[in-house]
């Protein structure tokens, strides 16, 4: 599960207040860094649709944090520095073994081989 | 407009070369995709339809054909003529099928170095060399000064004979045609198929002469006179005698297609030995390719959507869709730990794993934030595997689902199988008239072919009205009537074969709620 995922993923267990469920908390116990190549269109494409303050708290929980900017730079577009260090973060980080937690029912969603299993079961559903 | 289907596309057509006519078939369905691919992927000019064949010139290399995603083979067009006139004298009928050959042999050969110009010359095992097709030419000079003489005795005879004379005369013909089928093959022919049968001929292919097998298939009226294995026949030896060639089962250097029909008579060289449909970059194939992609080629991706499909089984469709278009977040779920390994399998073996994210969830309880998603696609398994009464009940949630999680102006692009669309009926409500933006429905700018869906019962429903020239494909309006589920619109829908199962491609976009009443 790359944290450009993570950004879109949210809880949907029953009860959960509307929005509560976003962030999802990683635990991880297992992390893989790839080598993907740089699209500099895609990251700048995708800065807008993601959900920044949960995007460095995700990579920071990870360790990947870096050098991130808690805001966004003006004009970020054309900052390849910036955009490399966003793609990074956003695309070369895995996690691959670990737990998604609901922040508000903290009910745990397992990560296994990359995949997180967000299947609720029949009482948990909205 | 959106870039969807041209932006993966357009492209130089390639190095040009010299334009060279083609045919490809398309899986019924698919016949406005393969048009509009081979004009914007090749640049094709003179691009014509006609009964399950898309004709077209181009220029483009190799490896640029080879890109065409919704059509299932490809053919270097050799011949292509009116249909073989019939006549009750059989005798006639094998004469003209000779005539493909004996009237324009410089055509055949022609067709022949050209194919062999495009494959960069590339001769199998080095069995032939170059020097070859000038002694074949050489050759049937010969021949043919031999068998325009033949031609004038035969002519001779036939103004002199009367009917039942000359009848016996052609069946001498025939029958010695006959012999030497038999003194050359192994006769090792296939059970025939009811229009399709392949003429395998077992012949020790002399090393400097070039080999070939034909494939030959016949349809329509034809087909109740001949089978498709004595016109092979008629042409195997034709082209032995006329150009030298021998026929060679195993491994021949060429391939010829010949198929008859009421409507034309065409002949063909394969392009290549696999079908387009079978991608390289597919390890275990789910949904048709090539269904797959003209479903994600609606779907009006361009750089930076998020597309998911929350059914996604073996992940065909976002591999088709990442191939085509890559700078895009492609997500894929499943309730199904064997599908979501295979699944994983194949996008790891077609190099799209930076590309295309899996989910273990179910498509009912997506989670996802509402309005998060610009895309989504997904083949509707039901109606296959489960049973249909059940699966009823859940479309209305699934379309509920997907409805939310996606976008105002999102699109959403399904494949219905046809117990389901029997009963899509239900699901979707008849809305209040139409208001100015709805009426855009009418995609035709492109060329779509907006599809009629045809009440399923009926197999046989004359069209309201075609909006394309494109006999025999379904084709409906959404003009007067619109359809759509929630805030879901149709937008368009398209009638397509599966091979043994058909079903439909439902193309629906998310509207402001405030348009609707």
């Amino acid at each position: 599960m790359k944290l450009l995922t993570h950004n879109m993923l949210t809880s949907h267990v029953r009860g959960v207040r509307p929005g509560g469920g976003f962030p999802l908390r990683i635990q991880a116990t297992e992390v893989k860094v790839n080598n993907v190549d740089f699209n500099q269109e895609f990251v700048a494409r995708m800065i807008p649709k993601v959900e920044w303050g949960a995007l460095l708290e995700a990579a920071e929980s990870l360790g990947h944090l870096s050098d991130l900017p808690h805001q966004l730079p003006p004009e970020y577009e054309n900052n390849e520095d910036f955009l490399r260090k966003v793609h990074h973060v956003l695309l070369e980080v895995e996690v691959m073994e670990g737990i998604l937690k609901c922040p508000d029912s903290g009910r745990e969603f397992p990560i296994t081989k990359g995949i997180p299993n967000m299947l609720l079961s029949e009482e948990e559903e909205t | 407009r959106p870039s969807g289907v041209a932006g993966g596309m357009a492209e130089a057509s390639g190095r040009a070369g010299p334009s060279l006519r083609y045919f490809c078939t398309a899986g019924r369905g698919l016949e406005p995709f393969l048009l509009r691919e081979v004009r914007a992927r090749l640049g094709a000019t003179q691009v014509e339809y006609v009964s399950g064949k898309v004709f077209f010139t181009t220029n483009s290399e190799l490896s640029k054909l080879k890109t065409l995603k919704s059509g299932e083979r490809l053919f270097l067009l050799l011949k292509k003529h009116a249909p073989i006139s019939l006549s009750s004298n059989k005798g006639k009928v094998f004469h003209e099928i000779q005539k493909l050959v004996i009237e324009d042999p410089r055509c055949w050969l022609d067709i022949v170095s050209k194919w062999k110009h495009l494959h960069g010359n590339k001769v199998k095992q080095g069995n032939i060399s170059k020097e070859n097709p000038k002694s074949l030419k050489r050759k049937s000079e010969e021949e043919i000064s031999i068998i325009t003489k033949k031609q004038k005795r035969e002519q001779i005879l036939e103004t002199v004979s009367d009917e039942c004379h000359m009848e016996e005369q052609k069946k001498t013909v025939v029958l010695e045609t006959n012999n030497d089928m038999d003194l050359l093959s192994e006769n090792k022919t296939f059970p025939e198929e009811t229009s399709e049968s392949r003429i395998e001929k077992s012949v020790e292919s002399n090393k400097d002469s070039f080999s070939f097998r034909v494939s030959c298939r016949c349809s329509g009226t034809i087909a109740k006179v001949f089978t498709s294995q004595e016109v092979g026949r008629v042409l195997g030896i034709t082209l032995i005698k006329q150009l030298g060639w021998k026929a060679d089962l195993r491994n021949p250097d060429l391939e010829l297609f010949v198929h008859l029909n009421d409507i034309y008579s065409v002949v063909g060289i394969p392009i290549f030995r696999l079908p387009l449909a079978t991608r390289e970059y597919i390890q275990t194939a789910g949904l048709r390719s090539t269904v797959a992609w003209a479903m994600a080629s609606l779907a009006e991706i361009s750089a930076g959507a998020f597309v998911l499909d929350p059914m996604c089984g073996l992940g065909t469709i976002l591999l088709e869709a990442a191939k085509e278009w890559p700078n895009v977040h492609y997500l894929g779920a499943d309730i199904n730990d064997s599908q979501l390994q295979g699944a994983h399998e194949n996008i790891k073996s077609a190099g799209l794993m930076d590309k295309i994210e899996l989910l273990k969830a179910s498509v009912i309880a997506l989670p996802l934030p509402s309005e998060s998603v610009d895309i989504v696609i997904s083949d509707i398994p039901f109606g296959k595997k489960f049973k249909i009464t059940k699966d009823i009940k859940l479309l209305p949630n699934i379309l509920r689902e997907m409805e939310r999680v996606l976008h105002v102006g999102g699109t959403v692009v399904l494949l219905v199988s046809q117990d389901l669309h029997k009963h899509i009926g239900g699901c979707i409500s008849n809305c209040v008239e139409s208001d100015a933006s709805l009426n855009a429905t009418s995609d035709n700018k492109n060329g779509a072919a907006v599809v009629k869906d045809l009440n399923p019962k009926e197999k046989n429903g004359s069209p309201r009205s075609i909006s394309s020239s494109i006999q025999g494909v379904e084709t409906e309006h959404f003009n007067n009537k619109i359809t759509c589920f929630g805030s879901l619109a149709v937008v368009e829908s398209y009638g397509v074969s599966l091979g043994k199962t058909d079903a439909f491609i439902y193309k629906y976009r998310k509207i402001p709620a405030a348009g609707m009443q």
